[in-house]
């Protein structure tokens, strides 16, 4: 699985590194570069360490090769469930000590799950190292796999659903409801956060089997960042994972699949809410493809900030949106490793409705990929990504955490390093090309979500889009 | 960071709620004999603040650092927030805070965006009860510009009508989406019984109070909030004392209050009627429960030993409402609960959204864990564990740029001295378990709590009876 990643990261890795020689438009006291060390213990785990004396603090995350994509075809829902079991015990620390001996020790801890990737993240004073190694290597070694627990996490992510989908307007159509209308492949295209049936039917066989096929040190990466040297965190990592031997994981299904080639559009009602929402979301270029850089410099361009042209142009100018928020599968331009989607989100006005936003959206799209952008925006953009970038590396459980979904995604956690140079390079010629490539209708997948007070009986063609007026 | 405009923020919000996380705890567990043992702390970072006062009151504390390529700016602004809202304005200073950044005597809304942008940077102002923080932040070589874009922003904001209706229009649009969340409604009812008449009760918008906004309010309300002697500029990241001061003189110096300043906020009560309030959610498939009753003030005596207490009863993962409701009995995906104190007063608070058959056992187990924690004394090493959790929790916070600028300000809002920050742990790890049950007793007695449950009346109404007469509310 490794291998044919790495290959094709090469591939797209030559294509990307001839821009990062691009004239570098920061200032020399703007650039941070991020020591970064990476070593691979005989039984697979690859550990990553940036260094960070500033303060007495640690951040770690171990992520794990597997996500929904993965999980087994009658189980939506499992590598979900999965984590939050992660968390119940094993038979040498029972259910309770994992948190009580990280929050004790001053730390704070959580874990996550998308489609490519698993993350388990701490942060503590450094004095409690040792200890969150330990008990991260303990469960990666085995869990209690017990009924009670078992039955309470089913019931907790039950309640998780309720409280983020079943009793909130809008119900993450956004992020839930998108990538199963726009995908083809199952992998792709299933609730991740799974069907109450499918969850009720997990069962403890289905826990133990996942741990063993995915839960191995060899389809781990270890990120450890601030407080401690490279040479000090290799040497605690081999401690307490090194013994722990590697275990044979399954060969992932082709979950590829090429841009979309027709237009769908799905209207749904909500009960619950009281304002209009519309989602657009577009098939995203393939990671590490020449594309991919522009890609998130126009989805920066578009939708970053307020300065941002569909900000200005629907929220301001036209005045037909509350807001307008781009979304990058579930993660960001930068970490993903199969199809993945760049959505827009948007609450519209009542006065207006999806198919104005849409023709909005359109405008200034076609006007990126007719006129370029002039040099004065893109070094705004570039900028203000750039900032953006090093602002989500501050803190030390997102810097370990980062690197480490960098070493798992790329093969490389030294992307952190490459992304500001690929971002340099994006020219506006890049941008025309992507605009054209990507964000066409053929490729779009829409949800128009209304309330049920809203909505029509019967579809009345729609009105025509409101001018812009500035 | 982005700083969100306010208005938005709930909206926004939702859109970027996009991870499937989880939140865990467990019960007081026996630790492994394998378990190593922890380390040596270090020595406490203490933020080393140097202090100026500009001739015109203004006062400066610039923080270096050696963080991250960033500089932060925060400008505090007391008696700017909801606190001085009136009685027919309820909410007004997020829709004020929102439309700082949207026009100066130089700039329109779209060229400030544009400059903080190109400054790799955000500007943004948020109204918190207590006043207006007025945040930005950029990349070091753009130090100076970006000072020079706050100020701007601080001393000559200028509310275009349009900017202003167009705020209003979406402040309403905004009000909508967020009555549509339980959660939304359930804070409204639990500050009412809070809070009662107090302007604490009052921070959240209503359609009338928007509808009420003209332009020349907000220009004037700004001329009366926005003033040098009632505020403070924070200056933090890669940026030594001397220039920090330098920029801050040059572009604050000449700023000049007119007028009379707002007179400070009536105290807001200690004690209240226990209420019982049902806001009735049609199709609700979840009950959000919230108890609560008022307390201090952040500068009361009692501040530090019953914020310890509320960390003990639902401050993290592994507190008690988190292990008891979520991790012992399923009932929620998160419990929690504690002090929120503030200039003028503060409250007690715990919440947790739960399947509506499982209402009146949740409201039975908070009964219990607040009992609980009157009843007995903490036992040492959970006590010593809460300690860790906290001081631990200033560490991480400290390694963060701008999380050190917003404690600062907010500790300043309050009215605690600067060196407040630095001294919090040490204070809190001073605290014995005697003193942490006395405070149980003073704040945490169950029969002082008014009870809110926002969910679907006809679905969880057998579950309510012992817990007293609900008043039904939309």
């Amino acid at each position: 699985m490794r291998k044919r990643h790495l290959c094709v990261l090469l591939a797209g890795l030559t294509t990307i590194t001839t821009a990062a020689f691009a004239t570098a438009h920061a200032a020399e006291s703007d650039r941070w570069q991020l020591p970064v060390a990476v070593k691979k213990l005989d039984n697979g785990l690859t550990v990553v360490v940036s260094q960070d004396h500033s303060s007495p603090t640690v951040g770690v995350s171990v992520v794990y090769h597997v996500g929904m994509r993965l999980e087994p075809k009658n189980r939506t829902g499992f590598a979900h469930l999965f984590e939050h079991l992660m968390f119940q015990g094993t038979p040498v620390a029972p259910k309770g000590v994992f948190d009580q001996v990280i929050s004790g020790g001053g730390g704070r801890n959580n874990g996550s799950t998308r489609a490519d990737f698993t993350n388990y993240i701490e942060v503590a004073p450094v004095s409690a190292l040792d200890r969150i190694l330990w008990l991260e290597a303990d469960r990666m070694k085995t869990l209690d796999f017990n009924p009670t627990t078992l039955k309470n996490q089913q019931d907790v992510v039950k309640e998780e659903i309720r409280v983020n989908v079943k009793n909130q307007p809008y119900g993450g159509f956004m992020w839930i409801d998108i990538g199963q209308h726009a995908f083809q492949k199952w992998e792709n295209n299933h609730d991740g956060y799974g069907s109450f049936q499918d969850l009720e039917n997990a069962s403890l066989e289905d826990v133990r089997s996942f741990h063993r096929d995915y839960y191995g040190p060899n389809n781990a990466v270890l990120g450890i960042a601030g407080d401690i040297s490279p040479e000090d965190a290799f040497k605690l990592a081999d401690k307490y994972f090194g013994a722990i031997p590697g275990r044979p994981t399954p060969p992932p299904p082709d979950f590829a699949e090429g841009l979309n080639t027709k237009e769908k559009r799905i209207e749904q009602t909500d009960a619950l809410a009281q304002v209009p929402a519309i989602a657009a979301a577009w098939k995203m270029p393939t990671r590490g493809s020449r594309d991919h850089a522009p890609m998130a410099v126009l989805g920066s361009l578009l939708a970053g900030d307020e300065a941002s042209r569909l900000y200005q142009g629907l929220v301001k100018q036209r005045q037909i949106a509350l807001n307008i928020d781009a979304l990058y599968g579930l993660t960001d331009p930068w970490t993903y490793n199969g199809p993945t989607l760049f959505t827009l989100f948007a609450l519209y006005k009542p006065d207006t409705n999806a198919d104005a936003v849409l023709a909005a959206i359109d405008e200034e799209v076609a006007k990126v990929a007719r006129d370029g952008v002039d040099a004065a925006t893109l070094k705004r953009v570039k900028t203000h990504m750039l900032a953006d970038w090093y602002n989500g590396l501050e803190s030390f459980i997102e810097r370990a955490d980062t690197v480490a979904r960098m070493q798992t995604l790329w093969g490389d956690a030294n992307v952190v390093n490459k992304i500001p140079g690929w971002i340099e390079g994006v020219t506006s010629a890049d941008l025309q090309r992507v605009a054209k490539t990507y964000l066409t209708r053929a490729n779009r997948t829409v949800i128009d979500r209304k309330p049920v007070a809203m909505a029509a009986p019967a579809a009345k063609p729609a009105a025509a889009a409101p001018s812009a007026a500035n | 960071m982005r700083i969100h405009n306010n208005l938005l923020a709930l909206s926004t919000s939702l859109a970027l709620v996009c991870a499937l996380g989880t939140a865990v705890a467990g019960p007081a567990a026996k630790l492994p004999k394998q378990l190593p043992p922890l380390a040596a702390d270090k020595a406490l970072p203490v933020p080393q603040i140097a202090q100026k006062t500009l001739a015109n009151g203004l006062q400066v504390w610039v923080v270096p650092r050696k963080g991250l390529p960033r500089v932060d700016y925060a400008l505090a602004v007391r008696s700017a927030g909801y606190a001085s809202d009136g009685p027919d304005a309820s909410g007004f200073a997020s829709l004020y805070a929102g439309l700082l950044t949207q026009g100066t005597a130089k700039r329109n809304a779209k060229a400030i965006a544009e400059a903080a942008q190109g400054y790799g940077g955000a500007i943004g102002a948020n109204a918190l009860n207590d006043g207006v923080l007025l945040s930005a932040n950029a990349l070091p070589s753009q130090a100076e510009p970006m000072m020079r874009l706050l100020s701007e922003v601080a001393q000559q904001a200028n509310f275009p009508d349009a900017e202003v209706k167009l705020a209003q229009a979406n402040a309403l649009q905004g009000l909508k989406v967020s009555q549509a969340q339980p959660s939304f409604k359930a804070t409204r009812a639990l500050l009412k019984a809070t809070y009662g008449d107090h302007p604490y009760a009052r921070s959240q918008p209503t359609e009338a109070a928007i509808s009420a906004v003209t332009a020349e309010k907000v220009r004037a309300e700004h001329v009366r909030r926005f003033r040098p002697d009632r505020a403070l500029l924070i200056v933090t990241g890669r940026i030594g004392a001397e220039e920090g001061f330098k920029l801050a003189e040059a572009a604050f110096g000449q700023w000049k209050a007119s007028g009379e300043a707002i007179a400070d906020a009536a105290p807001a009560r200690a004690n209240a009627d226990p209420q019982r309030i049902f806001v009735q959610r049609d199709g609700s498939v979840q009950s959000a429960v919230r108890l609560g009753r008022p307390a201090i003030a952040a500068t009361d005596a009692d501040y530090l030993p019953a914020q310890l207490a509320g960390i003990v009863l639902g401050g993290g993962f592994s507190s008690r409402l988190m292990q008891n409701l979520r991790e012992d009995k399923g009932y929620t995906y998160g419990a929690r609960g504690g002090l929120n104190a503030l200039r003028d007063g503060g409250s007690i608070q715990a919440s947790a959204d739960v399947r509506n058959e499982v209402t009146g056992a949740a409201i039975s187990e908070f009964i219990y864990e607040f009992g609980r924690l009157n009843d007995y004394p903490v036992p040492a090493q959970e006590l010593e564990d809460t300690k860790r959790y906290v001081a631990g929790g200033y560490l991480i916070g400290n390694q963060l740029q701008s999380s050190v600028a917003a404690s600062l300000a907010s500790n300043w809002l309050y009215g605690l001295p600067p060196e407040f920050l630095g001294e919090y742990v040490p204070k809190i790890r001073a605290i014995s378990a005697e003193q942490v049950q006395a405070m149980a007793k003073k704040y945490y007695a169950s029969k002082d709590l008014s009870i809110v449950v926002v969910g679907d009346y006809k679905a969880v109404e057998g579950q309510l009876k012992e817990y007293g007469e609900f008043k039904l509310e939309k």
